[in-house]
């Protein structure tokens, strides 16, 4: 019995409370990236504050820098660093967590969660204060095992390594949360049951946990893929993108070329350039994943 | 009552958003009439009471100056201020007045950020300034664009204490190159370099140990770039011979590591800025020098710090109160004071003769070093794009210092990157 | 006589399993927590006695000049306002617009639904690190750079929220809703009264969620701000590195611990919540 007015405003409803999240989406995610695609296609800097349509210019003279690969090479290592051992220590700490071991489990959550209450940046203070090479505690304590600390920040194989060790430290808690959470979610009897038919530590792990824990891990490398672009905070305050851009990763290219060279043009195409490598990364991600359950079930 | 939860609900949206809005500008509207207000963005390090120091010497001016009300802004660090400079310009939002590092002068001049001060400045007040502070202040068609503040060069510290050890006489530093590798071998020690020349702004001391060595590494008013010349080659093997060869230097660290590495211990001889000056006076716990950087074909350093611009397109009485607070800050006596608070070279050359200076430089003559060496000095490098050009420069200087590429290999690709990047404007 | 054997076995098995868990988290416990509790004692200390060798861990004597130094330097007062002030504006938008999309999606149907919530998965995807170029020209464009709301606006729309919420609502049971509309409540009302209330713990879960990751916001605040009135702690932290003259390590210390302290005081008061939070919603996605 209802008029047309009221059917056409039935239908029109859900997309009335959709419209704000909508609209912040196009306005800050989506047009954003189809501006970057314009923007790249022109020359824009301080040389040339008028911008002259250049077509793939951008893209040419990016490919033709002479740090490029060099960036790249830092942004996949950063990642292939960091991201799995985090999630192997994370996990592993979780298991073992997880055992029975009584009311001191508390303390060890909250000392290895904390990190994830304070900022990249202060993790990075922290950082430069304690990979000092002559004052510092972590070359101090080195030195007391009997091996000399290496100039860290200041070296050009030491800084982008002493920028992973902070970046493990301060996401490893969280990973580990996130097992944790996966863990506690399995049915206990799955293991009381193994345990019976005489499975050790190691068995349930294979056999029960590490199956079972598969979405939660799809979770936490994308959780591991997004928080990896917080290296900008931590190159920012440890390194600045040195010593000869042996810490610069693309996301620190892009802020250089856009915020001290004033280089809209080739900010945006290291933009696009980035996406497209993050979209791949994604589908690469998805089509294993979707590989390996498949194979498992 | 359930209408009344989601009014509710609604007058709770419209209140934070309210509130993001309010005090989200800078409060510009609470100005009384006729009271200029004028954004002052200056950089100064924050170790040391510098920038208490800044915020007294605005606090004066505004109390005798009742029309104007100047609101300093701390941004930072050199790059952080140019960087928040460039953010307001680009948003059509220009401070007042600013103080940006001295080779920033061709990008101001290319964003058309600044206002010409010929109109302002006479001869008279300009002939008291030192003549190698203002060689950062001209462009190529003799406008004066910025007047020097916060001004420094390069000198060079030793750690008496160590040259007692070393058997050296603490008195007499190194005053050769060939002196300077000697001296560093004697004190180089495990757990201690003999000399460091200070990473960071290791750009800007190659440029001095060029000039040591006869050779201006960029010329801005000739358009012409010498980075790959055979004199600057050879200082900076002269840097790998330090770093690598020798292993007296390190070959990499930051600005702002190296003055507490030397009150440390950690370096017996350092190359950095007359700007911490005070710094060392204050922390250190041992005696040590001040003085020239060594030379090679003769005593050679250049120019630093900060110079004073006036905003592009501000209104006219800003313009003038803005030009009120420069003439304020470079009084011989405000230069003084400046250069004793903070151990910058005092810009202008009357403010040496007085009283009150001549006291102080004799109980401290540390703090007149930087200004004898300004016989040797010249300006600053600078260049359109300058940061551009110094990442150039600064990859080069550390992978040579590592070892990674030989001087000359790296000075002639630097020299092909800054060709190429600058490409349009060494055409003309 | 085998039968006790075989039991002392195992007891010590088991034991000594136990004894190696301990080690190996105790180890990693107070590596995790060294470099705070470090730089804590840095910061208490006198410049001078920043020094020594070997370090001393408990300064002697002790002092707050640090502190006292730092807020004379910097005003983080104002930065610890402005925090505040924008991570509550950021999460009471987000709770709007994600309950009011999470709604649509629980319990409407429209044309091309699954094409839109896709695209609120992506912007999980996307966060405002990878787009801060054309993000930055837009705030430029809006006209308000150097503000809060600069600061807050890109994180109004949130993909993970809506996620979470959909869930949540997903799970009450319809014959709460029905029960209201018999009684002829409006659709908004039934969210506020119904839904709302029965995703409490996931709202909580959440807020706590926004609530750290945007105290701890940076890059986006660093690039669209530029003067002390709307900083907030990070960047305001950030100007302490970069300085001219010597990095003045006790200075930078107190200023870091300063940063951090606030959501670590709340997080050590209330842990249990806040680690319930963080892994509830893992479970979630």
């Amino acid at each position: 019995m209802a008029t047309k007015r009221q059917r056409f405003l039935r239908i029109l409803i859900p997309y009335f409370y959709l419209s704000p999240s909508i609209i912040f989406l196009i306005l800050f995610t989506y047009w954003p990236v189809i501006n970057s695609v314009y923007l790249s296609l022109f020359r824009h800097s301080v040389l040339n504050p008028i911008p002259i349509f250049t077509w793939l210019g951008n893209y040419e003279s990016i490919l033709k820098e002479e740090i490029f690969p060099t960036v790249l090479k830092n942004t996949l290592i950063y990642a292939i660093g960091t991201i799995p051992f985090t999630m192997f220590l994370a996990f592993s700490l979780a298991v073992l967590i997880n055992e029975k071991i009584g009311w001191l489990r508390n303390i060890y959550r909250v000392s290895m969660f904390y990190p994830t209450m304070i900022p990249m940046a202060a993790a990075g203070m922290l950082a430069v204060w304690l990979f000092n090479p002559g004052i510092g505690l972590v070359n101090y304590y080195l030195g007391k095992l009997g091996l000399k600390g290496p100039q860290w920040l200041y070296s050009m194989e030491w800084a982008l390594p002493a920028i992973m060790i902070t970046a493990i430290w301060k996401n490893f808690g969280y990973f580990m949360i996130l097992f944790l959470a996966g863990l506690q979610n399995i049915n206990k009897e799955l293991y009381e049951s193994s345990e019976l038919e005489g499975a050790g530590f190691f068995q349930k792990l294979r056999f029960i946990t590490i199956p079972l824990l598969g979405p939660t891990t799809v979770f936490v490398i994308i959780v591991g893929v997004i928080t990896s672009f917080q290296v900008f905070d931590l190159v920012h305050i440890m390194t600045q993108g040195g010593p000869a851009d042996q810490t610069n990763v693309i996301v620190y290219f892009i802020y250089q070329y856009a915020f001290r060279f004033w280089d809209i043009g080739k900010a945006s195409a290291l933009t696009v350039l980035f996406l497209i490598g993050l979209l791949t990364f994604i589908i690469m991600l998805v089509r294993n994943i979707e590989r390996k359950v498949h194979y498992e079930v | 009552m359930k209408k009344s939860k989601l009014a509710l609900f609604i007058l709770l949206f419209i209140f934070s958003f309210s509130l993001t809005f309010a005090g989200g500008k800078p409060e510009a509207e609470k100005q009384a009439p006729k009271l200029v207000r004028l954004t002052f963005y200056y950089p100064v390090g924050v170790a040391g009471p510098l920038a208490r120091v800044i915020n007294t010497y605005v606090e004066e001016f505004n109390n005798t100056n009742k029309g104007i009300e100047v609101v300093p802004v701390y941004s930072g660090d050199y790059d952080p201020t140019m960087q928040k400079v460039q953010t307001a310009v680009m948003g059509g939002n220009p401070p007042d007045i600013f103080i940006v590092e001295i080779s920033e002068l061709p990008t101001l001049l290319a964003m058309n950020a600044i206002e010409p001060l010929s109109k302002y400045a006479t001869k008279e007040y300009l002939a008291d300034f030192f003549p190698a502070f203002l060689e950062n202040s001209y462009d190529e068609k003799g406008e004066i664009w910025g007047i020097p503040f916060q001004r420094s060069t390069p000198v060079f510290y030793w750690n008496k204490e160590h040259f007692k050890e070393a058997g050296l006489d603490p008195n007499k530093p190194p005053k050769t190159w060939q002196e300077l590798k000697e001296y560093a071998k004697k004190l180089n020690q495990p757990g201690r370099f003999g000399v460091t020349i200070s990473g960071g702004w290791n750009d800007w001391l190659f440029e001095a140990f060029c000039r040591q060595n006869g050779i201006e590494l960029i010329s801005y008013l000739k358009r012409k770039i010498n980075i790959n010349d055979a004199k600057a080659i050879e200082a900076l093997e002269f840097w790998v011979d330090l770093t690598h060869k020798e292993k007296v230097a390190p070959p990499h660290s930051t600005w702002a590591s190296t003055p507490p590495d030397f009150v440390a211990g950690k370096t017996s001889m350092l190359y950095h800025s007359t700007g911490i000056l005070s710094f060392l006076k204050n922390s250190a716990k041992f005696e040590f020098g001040v003085g020239f950087m060594p030379a090679n074909v003769s005593y050679g350093a250049e120019v630093g710090g900060g110079n004073l611009h006036i905003g592009k397109g501000i209104p006219e009485a800003n313009k003038q109160a803005a030009w009120k607070f420069i003439e304020f800050l470079t009084t011989p006596q405000m230069a003084a004071r400046w250069s004793r608070d903070s151990g910058y070279v005092a810009v202008r050359m009357s403010s040496y003769d007085l009283p009150e200076m001549k006291e102080h430089t004799t109980k401290h003559p540390e703090y007149l070093v930087a200004k004898e060496q300004l016989k040797y000095a010249h300006g600053k490098m600078m260049t359109p794009v300058f940061q551009k050009v110094r990442e150039i420069l600064k990859t080069a200087l550390d992978e040579a210092t590592a070892g990674k590429i030989e001087p000359k290999a790296a000075l002639d690709r630097a020299q092909k990157q800054t060709e190429q990047l600058l490409a349009d404007w060494l055409k003309k | 006589m085998k039968f006790k054997l075989t039991n002392i076995k195992n007891y010590f098995k088991r034991n000594l399993h136990r004894l190696a868990i301990h080690l190996l988290l105790t180890s990693v416990g107070i590596l995790t927590v060294v470099p705070y509790f470090w730089s804590l004692s840095t910061s208490l200390k006198r410049r001078e006695d920043v020094f020594t060798t070997p370090p001393r861990w408990f300064p002697i004597p002790p002092t707050i000049e640090n502190y006292l130094e730092v807020f004379k330097l910097a005003p983080f007062g104002i930065y610890l306002v402005n925090t505040i002030i924008v991570v509550l504006g950021i999460l009471l938008l987000q709770i709007f617009m994600a309950t009011t999309a999470a709604y649509a999606f629980s319990r409407l149907n429209f044309k091309g639904k699954n094409f839109l919530f896709i695209l609120f998965l992506i912007q999980m995807m996307l966060p405002v690190h990878a787009i801060i170029v054309p993000n930055y020209l837009m705030i430029k464009n809006l006209g308000v750079l150097n503000t809060r709301i600069a600061m807050m606006l890109p994180f109004f729309a949130t993909g993970y929220g809506t996620f979470l919420l959909r869930q949540a609502f997903k799970q009450v049971p319809r014959d709460f809703e029905d029960a209201a509309l018999i009684d002829g409540c409006s659709s908004p009302q039934i969210i506020i009264n119904v839904l709302m209330p029965m995703a409490k713990a996931t709202y909580v879960a959440f807020s706590l969620i926004s609530i750290v990751t945007h105290w701890n916001d940076f890059f986006w605040p660093l690039v669209v701000t530029d003067t002390p009135q709307v900083r907030t702690l990070t960047v305001g932290l950030a100007m302490f590195v970069q300085q001219e003259s010597g990095a003045d390590w006790t200075l930078l210390m107190a200023a870091t611990i300063f940063v951090t302290a606030p959501l670590l005081i709340l997080f050590i008061v209330y842990q249990r919540k806040f680690i319930e939070s963080f892994m509830s919603a893992g479970l979630k996605g």
